[in-house]
């Protein structure tokens, strides 16, 4: 039983997942990172570009990036959440349930919007439909992502994926299971929200722009070379334009060790909520980044059990604190009166 | 000379067998799939018959139901006893010499019969409606009574619709009878007690005198309740479809015997047949044919019997057959009410969306409004005729959601009925609210049966999208 569920469901799901045009860490967009990624190096280079193409090389193949001790931990963890999330699965709401139900919902609350939009022509629709999905989609991105930072038992464990030392495009699935739950749901509700609010105003009309079956918007993002984010060549888009998009310089400056480059750019695609709520922080010329965390924690290992189990203790010790302060106000509150 | 002309003959009359027997094991395989004509296994039968089938009743009163939709349509929006009367002799009375009304000749599509008798004599359909009490309408009415209360009303309507009420009564009156007489004689009475070891028993015949015995007979019957043509049991759907429509080129596929004429007993298609091809036309459910060949398996077991008691495995093989044929049949009710909830909410969305100054246009979505409420309701209805009555909480489910009658663009809806037969009506919560009821209908139709043709789907919009953006788990971090 469980060869048969190795072969024909882990396996499959996995070797799909790697050509899928859906997921981000997919051999095409992979080749498209490789390009702009040496193209980058070769052109910035203040040496021959000769110089900057092999540097480049270097800085995305070289055994000290691909096989660090950092690397190694992050695609076991791909093997392993990989499984984790295929068993899950049929356990975590189902998005059909949902959407169905928030669209009955919208039907009790509101009436009947599709009568009132009947004028509207079918592409415009499918226009603001695909660009609403993914603004909302990279929305929620940023505030669970700003929470898994500003909450202390949810940053226990949001560490394992700071705790990479060498960036590759791997080290985007550098994900402890509970993170994977939340960004789950997470997909759920805003995709569930967002078909059924359409639905509901649109009824028929709605469709989404697509390239191979992906939304339009996610496929440019995607090969535009977000992969580069996780690695060590510091694109950056210039000052004015990475206050809209997150440029890879960018997301590398919120994995930096550096004091200040803490809590900044927690965006996906979009710069403009970091912009928005106070959290930018623009890329400089000639930064030296240092990725990982700082303190001497457990965290710092790559020791797979101690990154799967450290965060629980670390998160129980926080929601401890917590229920300790709650208490001591209670106590201030009874002195006072 | 002599013996070249001996060879030629000898010649010829090979030739002949050869096609002799060619044509005998081509009529072989078209009557593979023919229901009939079945041997008399019947012992100590002394008769002249030779053929055991026999559903000649079950015909007659598919042809008395789709006479009596015609008539009910017939109103002029007066009180009119003649009409009623007449109504009523299609409906409960067995007089002799009643005319068919439907289905008549139609262009190049000749039927046989004029007469109803011409079929079988002394036939009614309110002894064969259901008895029990149809809880999805007002005041416990039995089966019959309801259909008596419709054709009271409808015999003073304007062509059988009552606009102000928002009923049609030759839909109402047709889809409830496709579920309280055909659907429920069949897979109640036919196919349930009448399968038992005690009742109508294989080595008696069914009644005195007849070619039949007891279990093919009460097989029969219930394959007449379905109403497919004989030899169209490996039919498409579509083309049982063209049949049903009385299509010219139904005519021929329907002509069987080649006489020109279709023969409504044997050659004809009628409603619970006509609604599973029309789902299984596209090709996501095959509901007729499952049904067509249980029929067949069916009674090709009892035949294999050769006239003995049917031994306990023979009878559970034949409950089998007659779960296939109860499960498909509720399934093609169970689409239709999808299907029907589904044109509600479209005609609601349109009387919303029309403007004041289009008059036209809002009575013409208002008419296919109420026809349609008129086949959701009475199709509703018919589900709840089956053999398990369709467990307490979906009916009731389903009753609340579709209620008594249509909420009307006042928002008005009919609640009650007095105790003169009067509507009493109220307020509803309004056009959006009962819209959100259709959509919960279609949904109980998904969940409690898993209904597949899903025609006039208004949640398929939901799950395209849902199939677009893929699976969400993500392990993806920032
Ligand atoms: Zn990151
Ligand atoms: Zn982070």
């Amino acid at each position: 039983m469980m060869v048969d569920w190795f072969y024909n469901e882990y396996l499959q799901h996995l070797l799909e997942s790697l050509v899928d045009p859906k997921k981000r860490v997919s051999f095409g967009y992979l080749i498209f990172a490789a390009m702009i990624g040496l193209a980058w190096s070769a052109f910035m280079s203040r040496n021959s570009w000769r110089n900057g193409f092999s540097q480049g090389l270097r800085k995305l193949f070289g055994k000290r990036v691909l096989f660090s001790r950092s690397a190694r931990a992050d695609y076991k963890i791909l093997l392993l959440n990989h499984g984790f999330l295929l068993l899950i699965t049929p356990f975590i709401l189902s998005k059909v349930a949902l959407t169905t139900s928030l669209f009955f919902l919208l039907h009790e609350v509101l009436p009947s919007g599709s009568a009132y939009f009947s004028s509207i022509p079918f592409w415009t629709v499918s226009v603001i439909y695909t660009l609403f999905l993914f603004v909302l989609d990279d929305f929620s991105r940023y505030i669970v992502h700003a929470a898994l930072h500003r909450i202390p038992f949810l940053w226990a464990f949001h560490k394992i994926h700071h705790s990479a030392e060498t960036l590759s495009p791997f080290t985007v699935y550098r994900t402890h299971p509970i993170e994977a739950v939340i960004f789950t749901f997470r997909g759920i509700i805003v995709q569930s929200s967002c078909i059924a609010l359409f639905v509901f105003i649109f009824g028929e009309k709605v469709d989404l722009v697509t390239i191979y079956g992906v939304n339009v918007l996610l496929f440019i993002f995607n090969l535009s070379g977000s992969n580069l984010r996780h690695s060590h060549i510091p694109i950056s888009y210039g000052r004015a334009l990475e206050r809209i998009f997150v440029s890879p310089a960018q997301h590398q400056i919120h994995h930096s060790i550096k004091r200040c480059h803490h809590d900044k750019n927690f965006g996906a695609a979009l710069a403009v909520w970091d912009y928005l709520f106070g959290s930018l922080h623009l890329s400089e010329k000639n930064m030296h980044l240092t990725f990982g965390i700082k303190n001497r924690s457990k965290m710092r290992s790559h020791n797979l059990a101690t990154l799967y189990i450290h965060p629980f203790v670390e998160a129980f010790r926080e929601i401890k604190v917590l229920f300790r302060k709650h208490e001591e106000i209670k106590k201030d509150i009874i002195n006072v009166t | 000379m002599c013996l070249s002309k001996l060879s030629l003959a000898n010649l010829l009359s090979v030739g002949l067998l050869a096609i002799a027997s060619l044509m005998l094991s081509i009529s072989a395989q078209a009557g593979e799939k023919v229901y009939g004509k079945f041997p008399v296994t019947l012992k100590g039968y002394s008769g002249s018959k030779t053929n055991s089938v026999s559903y000649t009743g079950q015909i007659a009163r598919h042809v008395l139901h789709d006479s009596l939709k015609k008539l009910a349509a017939k109103g002029n929006g007066k009180p009119n006893p003649k009409l009623k009367s007449l109504m009523m002799s299609y409906y409960s009375g067995k007089d002799a010499g009643r005319a068919i009304i439907a289905p008549k000749t139609k262009g190049s599509f000749v039927v046989k019969q004029t007469l109803v008798d011409q079929i079988s004599k002394n036939k009614n359909l309110s002894g064969k409606t259901y008895k029990g009490t149809i809880s999805g309408m007002p005041n416990n009415m039995t089966g019959p009574e309801l259909v008596t209360f419709w054709i009271d009303k409808a015999s003073s309507a304007n062509k059988g619709v009552d606009s102000r009420n928002g009923y049609n009564y030759p839909q109402l009156i047709s889809k409830f009878i496709m579920g309280s007489v055909f659907y429920n004689q069949a897979v109640d009475n036919y196919l349930d007690e009448k399968l038992s070891a005690t009742k109508k028993p294989n080595n008696k015949p069914y009644k005195k005198g007849a070619a039949y015995t007891g279990k093919e007979h009460s097989w029969d019957e219930a394959f007449g309740y379905y109403g497919v043509p004989a030899h169209g049991l490996s039919f498409s759907g579509k083309q049982l479809y063209l049949i049903a429509k009385q299509k010219p080129e139904g005519f021929s596929i329907a002509d069987f015997n080649g006489d020109g004429k279709i023969d409504l007993y044997k050659e004809m298609m009628f409603a619970p047949a006509y609604y599973a091809a029309s789902y299984d036309k596209s090709n996501k459910t095959s509901y007729g044919m499952n049904i067509s060949n249980a029929f067949l398996d069916g009674r090709r077991l009892i035949t294999s019997a050769n006239g003995e008691i049917l031994s306990d495995s023979q009878r559970s093989q034949l409950r089998k057959y007659a779960a296939i044929i109860e499960k498909n049949w509720q399934m093609t009710l169970a689409e239709s009410v999808f299907k029907y909830a589904g044109s509600v909410y479209k005609d609601l969305k349109k009387i919303n969306a029309s403007m004041a100054d289009e008059k036209d246009k809002t009575k013409k979505a208002e008419k296919a409004y109420i026809k349609h409420w008129g086949e959701l309701k009475g199709f509703s209805l018919s589900l709840q005729t089956g053999r398990t009555k369709l467990g307490g909480d979906t009916a009731v489910r389903l009753n609340r959601l579709i209620g008594f009658g249509p909420v009307m663009p006042n928002s008005s809806q009919v609640v009650d009925i007095d105790s003169n037969g009067n509507y009493v009506k109220d307020q509803s919560s309004g056009i959006e609210e009962y819209m959100l009821h259709m959509l919960k209908v279609q949904k109980l139709m998904i969940d409690k049966f898993n209904v597949k043709a899903r025609k006039n789907d208004q949640l398929a919009s939901l799950d395209q999208m849902i199939e677009k953006l893929g699976d969400s788990s993500s392990a993806e971090n920032d």
